[in-house]
């Protein structure tokens, strides 16, 4: 038996020398399964190449049941012998988990379509990126304020720190010290451009661009640089009620700011006007929620991470209770939500209750497709086969990693827009080495009706390698205990 | 028999695309996994590649493409006597060695004429080829033994001057120096004209001075305005001067209304950093908009810079345009 544990932390040891409730968890696992073998429920034959994966799911709600069995495929889809169990330490309780365990392991052997534990599938298998998941998020930005008049909270409360980072003062302060001796050293020399072009993508409410934009007006007043009349700021963001948001919030900077819808997949194609003429770009919280896929290296072959989204038995039996509707009812009824919003299911608050609890408990069972080498689906647009060969490069052997397609498509088609001596400037949750996708859950994870995702930094830095900027991570110093880090470009030689 | 060029002369700054599988293969030879006579085997035939591309899109001055440099500083640096270069110092193809001078440079050649060589082997076209100038390498290699970077120039600009004396003797005629760091560090430019008139005393070909704001990554590495140029430009021992205007707008064209220059003029009408293939009227707008300041004969069309950042039907396309625009205004000019 192949036990890989995917989290590595020496901050969850009790102080009084005993067993962390995860070392409990996963000496369970394994003499549960040890048991199995004993009992004749997992063929001795089978056992020593039986992969285990440990998990600790940083995220209270999250995709996956605390057991979950991963099988594998062809890259035509056929279904191939191998397959791994896979627990999330944290949800598995002692008591149910030798249980969980063994249907687990009977299910190996009643084969792929089996579904032993009666679940209400919603999709079919499909990548990543173009999973359910995608089609809920959509929904939550474009009923926003919807979902937050049910929840009594503005999205940012349901943030894991209560609030964004993109606010904290002494970040905008900085940030605005930064740009604004950026543009004194240009001015020094001559090569300051006449207008001054900034632009935040993805605006949130606003309050950051409104904090950034007042610092900056305050600085160059106080420093008597007349940088502040030549500056025009561009807010980007796909969501027409976010935008409107947040122009409001720096309305009182009137001819100097603007909105452009657009997206941040593509900023370049709304911006093609600005290409290497804005000095500084900002983000905050956009690379985590933009899709991604995930491949998995397992003794040198490459495997593409499908999912199927399901309900499982019980829940099922819950939500047919309390909406007055048959299981049938639920996939047509999921459907019609997902295209035409809460109050095509039900009138009234009931749609987006219902809404609300089918994205708190729907989960994704996984499947490893063989990636062919042929294939390119999996390469983000804008990047190629070669950026995943460098990452591949300096990647471990045997790892589970994000391919943050939506973040290296919009990074790759934000920096064409940069002024030569330009900065962009990343807020969000990084895995900045590709070795570090062994020591721990990189998600994803459900926030209050949205998602969030690390973000591959390391093939972020390949990508701008490739375009001619070094990316940097620093961590983000303002709130003791953040797992926000900054990315930052500079100018490659 | 050369063609003799044609009013409008059309010519590549030097590069043309470079194929991704070449630049893998760079990698792999950097990676010890290829060896050299394969890759030179490539080289050549990507090399032989773009010449037929540029003459079948009908370029006046075609280049043999350069995809045998890895880029515009190491493929000078490593040949350049005197100066040690660190070979392990990088991993990927495009990125620059550290090379470091330590004491005056030696008199020697960088064995660049058999690019002349191949040329004359593989093309009747006119043809030129391109060399990096002393003000750009000086930016990139570390002195740790002249006074000063004037000093460092000048004395490139002696060496430099011998290399382009043996590729007349091996057949160029056209010469281009490229000096895209002016760009980025104007006040240089006293001294760094004074080292471009040291590197061409006395040799007998056509000399171009191509001064852009860069096109590393396929984005520009500087911004401004051309004024910088002048007049320090005008004492320059330059047949022609060629410059991006493609990308920037032509308000610079100007500059030649003010400026009385000595030399023909280079006007870029080729964008080289977007993948949108222009058409062959907007290149004519272009060419005709240059005509109101720069008459016909002093005006040589080219694309902004090197075509090495763009795939290779887009560079066809972009070439192709260029001659048809080309050809249009040639007619109305009946020329």
């Amino acid at each position: 038996m192949i036990v890989h544990i995917n989290h590595i932390s020496q901050s969850k040891k009790p102080r009084n020398g005993q067993r962390s409730p995860q070392s409990e968890m996963a000496g369970l696992v394994t003499g549960s399964l040890m048991s199995l073998v004993e009992d004749g429920v997992l063929d001795a034959k089978m056992a020593p190449s039986l992969r285990i994966h440990l998990d600790w799911i940083q995220y209270k709600t999250n995709f996956r049941d605390p057991v979950m069995v991963r099988r594998t495929t062809s890259s035509q889809g056929q279904a191939l012998p191998l397959a791994e169990i896979a627990i999330d330490l944290r949800q598995a309780d002692a008591t149910g988990l030798p249980v969980a365990l063994a249907r687990a392991v009977k299910s190996l052997d009643a084969g792929p379509e089996s579904n032993v534990d009666n679940h209400l599938y919603l999709d079919e298998y499909r990548p990543y990126r173009d999973c359910l998941i995608w089609s809920f998020n959509r929904l939550f930005w474009r009923y926003l304020g919807d979902w937050e008049n049910a929840s009594g909270k503005g999205f940012e409360a349901a943030l894991p720190g209560g609030s964004s980072d993109a606010n904290h003062p002494q970040a905008v302060s900085d940030s605005v010290a930064d740009f604004w001796t950026l543009l004194r050293d240009l001015e020094t020399r001559g090569q300051l451009p006449a207008e001054i072009f900034g632009l935040e993508i993805g605006v949130g409410s606003g309050a950051r661009a409104a904090a950034w934009l007042d610092r900056f007006k305050a600085l160059d007043e106080q420093c008597g640089t007349n940088f502040y009349s030549r500056l025009h700021f561009i807010l980007g963001d796909y969501s027409p009620t976010s935008l409107e948001r947040a122009l409001a919030a720096v309305a009182h900077h009137g001819d100097h700011v603007s909105g452009v819808p657009l997206d941040a997949l593509n900023p370049f194609k709304s911006l093609t006007a600005h290409r290497f003429k804005v000095m500084y770009v900002h983000l905050t919280n956009v690379y985590d929620n933009l899709p991604f896929d995930d491949i998995v290296r397992r003794d040198g072959k490459l495997y593409l991470v499908e999912v199927r989204a399901y309900l499982n038995g019980p829940l099922v039996d819950q939500l047919t209770a309390d909406f007055g509707i048959t299981r049938a009812d639920i996939p047509g009824m999921v459907k019609t939500l997902l295209e035409g919003g809460p109050y095509a299911v039900f009138e009234g608050e009931k749609g987006v209750a219902f809404w609300r609890r089918l994205w708190d408990t729907f989960k994704l069972e996984e499947r490893l497709r063989v990636l062919d080498d042929r294939e390119e689906d999996h390469v983000p647009p804008g990047l190629s086969k070669t950026h995943l060969e460098d990452l591949l490069g300096e990647a471990p052997d045997d790892v589970r990693f994000h391919i943050s397609r939506g973040a290296g498509e919009s990074f790759a088609n934000t920096l064409p827009l940069l002024h030569p001596r330009g900065f962009l400037q990343v807020q969000d949750i990084f895995v900045s080495e590709m070795d570090d996708y062994r020591k721990g859950f990189k998600g994803p994870g459900k926030l209050d009706g949205s998602l969030v995702t690390w973000v591959n930094g390391a093939l972020l830095r390949a990508v701008g390698a490739r375009a001619g900027y070094d990316v940097h991570f620093a961590p983000f110093p303002y709130r003791p205990g953040t797992k926000t880090s900054i990315l930052y470009t500079t100018q490659r030689d | 028999m050369t063609p003799p060029l044609p009013i409008l002369p059309t010519t590549v700054i030097g590069s043309y695309s470079m194929p991704e599988w070449l630049e893998r293969a760079k990698n792999e030879y950097l990676s010890r996994r290829l060896s050299k006579r394969d890759l030179d085997e490539m080289h050549d035939s990507v090399r032989k590649a773009a010449l037929k591309d540029q003459e079948t899109a009908g370029i006046d001055i075609v280049s043999d493409g350069e995809a045998q440099r890895d880029n515009m500083i190491d493929y000078f640096t490593e040949r350049m006597p005197g100066v040690q270069v660190d070979l392990g110092s990088k991993r990927f193809y495009y990125d620059f060695y550290d090379s470091i001078v330590r004491s005056k440079l030696a008199t020697g050649t960088l064995g660049l004429s058999e690019e002349a060589r191949f040329l004359g082997r593989f093309t009747d076209h006119t043809s030129k080829i391109s060399i990096s100038g002393p003000h750009t390498l000086v930016k990139r290699i570390q002195n740790k033994f002249y006074d000063s970077e004037e000093a460092f120039a000048l004395d490139l600009g002696r060496v430099l001057n011998l290399e382009l004396k043996e590729l007349v003797r091996a057949g160029a005629t056209q010469i281009q120096i490229d000096e895209p760091y002016y760009s980025g560090f104007p006040e240089d430019l006293p001294w760094a004209i004074k080292a471009i008139n040291a590197m061409v005393e006395g040799v007998t070909a056509n000399i171009t001075l191509h001064v852009c704001y860069g096109n590393r990554y396929g984005k520009p590495s500087f911004e401004g305005s051309y004024k910088f140029l002048f007049p320090a430009i005008l004492q320059a021992k330059i047949n022609t001067v060629s410059m991006e205007f493609a990308r920037r707008g032509e308000d610079d064209l100007q500059l030649f209304k003010e400026f009385n220059v000595p030399f023909s003029v280079g006007i870029g009408v080729i964008d080289v950093k977007t993948n949108e293939v222009e058409s062959a009227g907007f290149v004519a707008d272009r060419i005709r908009r240059a005509l109101e300041v720069i008459p016909a004969e002093r005006l040589v069309i080219t694309p902004d810079c090197g075509l090495v950042r763009l795939h290779r039907d887009v560079a066809f396309g972009k070439l192709s345009a260029m001659v048809e625009g080309t050809r249009t205004v040639r007619k109305e000019l009946g020329r």
